[in-house]
């Protein structure tokens, strides 16, 4: 905290503008939500090194979050179900705005600006039945001004395409709207959705039928704008299925199996995952299975890493940061895992890259 | 890359007497005795590849296996040796077409470690020592089952000469370069989730398959039935449970007595392959072992937790 008070301090002396820009605030390259060893839950600022620049508080466990493009402005999103996602000032600490889902809506754990950052969109269900929805919310404002259909059930992680519009994951899983219990797994139909700057379906794209208790959960994008998903198997845990898959809009999924030898270790579940276009490789994570695992830019597996609790994954320069429920913070590249920090936090799912960074 | 002090974990502690019982006085030996009684196993094959007369090495080596098959940590999970050595369930009976395949063909690969895991080990043994078809009586069989033993053999001597220095390296937490274990506490974390995984597997899996549903009984997915070591796996599994738990926590006397009272039922079953399932009267036995061994996980978590001072993972059991 004391890198940004004695920032503060220079700001008040400068008579600086109030809205900041990322640089400003000490450029931190990540965003990640935490839990401390008294039970309260942040979302920390981290600096490409894994300090914690700062850190904002949040009222409830988080999950992801994301990062207005330019203003130091992040939104926190609940776990799902969420009944808040938090805009926070990132120079201040300052609550600007609480945003509750309209009556009957959930908030489901993720979102995004657009890129302009004038609006944000927010991955949403209809609490009854868990029908998909994208919330539109103005970014100046925060008035929610309208709502698209997601293009299918249970929506979770939603991605700004570059060309404009959005890819979304609709994992298929019709939640309780009180407690989480999954309640249409044999009839689940998870698909890939593409939607343009109007919200109209631009392409959707789903899995073979004796694949569809896999749940298409977590997204990445690829240097093409084709997008790397990660899945989480609802099925027999003792049938071996890929947990990542490659697909371009309009085209069928491509799935990249692990090694035979490895087809067990993440025990059905990837928790996160991210592309390094740079380098082209793709990391895949399983804090179920402690392990994170990296393909190259078509799939293919690279190498595998053990670390409990490992989840949060984003790129940064020839690798990858990950983060553990343990508190490391990890760089990872084709040398393997090296130890960046350690903090006596708990790393929530996510680790989410400022796109200034 | 530069490290980043923010605690001070570095300063390797050595792990307390606990981890070190647990390592020394059942891990290792575990590990050890499953060498010595897979290498057996292979030079009976070697001199005399009959199955029947094989059948009593395989199970000394089963049995072995039932001490230390449940730990889902270390060396085993590297090479995918833990899935080679005991690929179950298989629902798609992966194992048995792979076997069939270099059975019909007779062309059994010199590098037999590159075989698919789920033909390997003690089950594609099984297969082979208990046929239920006569494609793995062929005349390939012999080959098959010394190639089989051979590898087996290998694996498990492997995993023997590589876990002493992996228990070093989880009794000085925090070295130099470590990145699996940086503090005593996350040694403690694996081997309580390896005890947490172990019992559950038993729960959902060797009971819980067979059991399957009441209006749906599955006793033709009980684990090894050929061999009738069903029932025995499960009690084996338990008693190895209690003594990891015993060694890393001799004073969790609530789990040690629910494991017991699990190990005494499992043992006054008398239904070796879970048979029993299909039957209302005999399936409530299974159901009781069954709630038995979930009674033992639930005291685990709420016994062994604050026990060790750690919980398991909080991203692993999210589930988002």
């Amino acid at each position: 905290m004391a890198t940004r008070r004695g920032f503060l301090a220079g700001l008040l002396v400068s008579g600086a503008l109030p809205r900041l820009a990322w640089a400003d605030v000490g450029g931190p390259a990540f965003l990640a939500a935490a839990k401390d060893a008294a039970g309260e839950y942040a979302l920390h600022a981290l600096s490409a090194r894994g300090e914690s620049l700062f850190h904002l508080p949040l009222p409830g466990r988080g999950h992801a979050a994301c990062a207005h493009p330019v203003r130091a402005e992040a939104v926190a999103f609940a776990r799902r179900p969420g009944t808040f996602a938090l805009v926070l000032d990132a120079g201040t600490g300052r609550e600007l705005a609480r945003l509750t889902p309209p009556e009957g809506r959930q908030f489901n754990g993720h979102g995004a600006y657009s890129a302009d950052g004038s609006v944000l969109y927010t991955s949403e269900v209809v609490a009854q039945g868990s029908a998909g929805r994208v919330g539109l919310w103005d970014s100046e404002s925060w008035q929610r001004i309208g709502e698209w259909h997601s293009g299918g059930i249970g929506p979770h992680e939603l991605r700004l395409r570059p060309e404009g519009g959005l890819v979304v994951a609709n994992g298929g899983i019709e939640t309780d709207p009180e407690d989480r219990a999954k309640l249409n797994l044999e009839a689940m139909q998870p698909n890939l959705t593409w939607l343009d700057g109007i919200g109209g379906i631009v392409a959707q794209a789903a899995l073979e039928p004796g694949l569809n208790k896999n749940s298409i959960r977590h997204l990445a994008l690829g240097p093409e704008g084709q997008v790397a998903f990660a899945m989480q198997w609802e099925g027999d845990p003792a049938e071996v299925v890929p947990l990542l898959g490659l697909c371009a809009a309009g085209e069928s999924p491509a799935l990249c199996p692990p090694l035979e030898a490895e087809a067990l270790l993440m025990q059905g579940y990837a928790g996160s995952i991210a592309w390094n276009r740079s380098v082209g490789r793709i990391v895949l994570t399983s804090p179920r299975g402690g392990v994170a695992m990296v393909f190259d830019g078509a799939g293919r597996p690279v190498a595998s890493h053990r670390r409990a609790d490992i989840c949060g994954a984003a790129a940064l320069g020839d690798g990858f940061v990950l983060t553990d429920g343990g508190g490391a913070i990890w760089a990872l590249d084709d040398r393997g895992l090296s130890l960046l920090a350690q903090h006596a936090l708990s790393w929530d799912n996510h680790l989410v890259a400022l796109q200034t960074a | 890359m530069r490290l980043m002090l923010g605690f001070c974990f570095a300063l390797a502690t050595p792990a307390a007497a606990d981890v070190a019982d647990a390592l020394n006085t059942v891990i290792l030996p575990g590990y050890a005795g499953f060498a010595t009684a897979t290498a057996a196993l292979d030079q009976a094959a070697q001199a005399d590849c009959a199955p029947e007369g094989l059948q009593d090495e395989w199970n000394a080596a089963f049995d072995a296996w039932m001490r230390v098959g449940f730990l889902r940590l270390g060396p085993g999970e590297g090479e995918g040796r833990n899935l080679a050595i005991a690929f179950w369930p298989d629902p798609k009976g992966l194992g048995a077409k792979a076997q069939a395949g270099m059975l019909k063909s007779g062309e059994i690969p010199a590098e037999f470690g590159e075989v698919s895991v789920a033909a390997r080990g003690l089950f594609g043994l099984e297969r082979l020592l208990y046929p239920q078809d006569a494609i793995f009586k062929a005349e390939a069989a012999c080959r098959l089952i010394r190639a089989t033993t051979a590898d087996l053999a290998r694996m498990a001597a492997e995993l023997s000469a590589e876990w002493p220095p992996y228990a070093a390296r989880m009794q000085a937490p925090g070295a130099v370069g470590e990145t699996e274990f940086l503090t005593e506490a996350e040694v403690k974390r694996a081997l309580l989730t390896a005890l947490v995984t172990g019992v559950e597997f038993q729960k959902d899996s060797r009971l819980g398959r067979p059991l399957g549903d009441f209006d749906r009984p599955r006793p033709e997915r009980a684990e090894a039935r050929a061999s009738g070591r069903s029932a025995r796996n499960v009690d084996l599994s338990l008693r190895a449970l209690r003594d990891l738990t015993a060694a890393l926590a001799p004073e969790a006397a609530v789990t040690l007595a629910a494991l017991d009272k699990a190990i005494a039922t499992a043992e006054g079953l008398d239904d070796p392959v879970f048979a029993g399932v299909a039957e209302p009267g005999s399936r409530l036995k299974v159901e009781i072992l069954q709630q038995q061994v979930t009674a033992a996980k639930d005291a685990m978590m709420a016994e062994l937790v604050p026990a060790l001072g750690v919980g398991t993972g909080f991203n692993a059991a999210d589930g988002d």
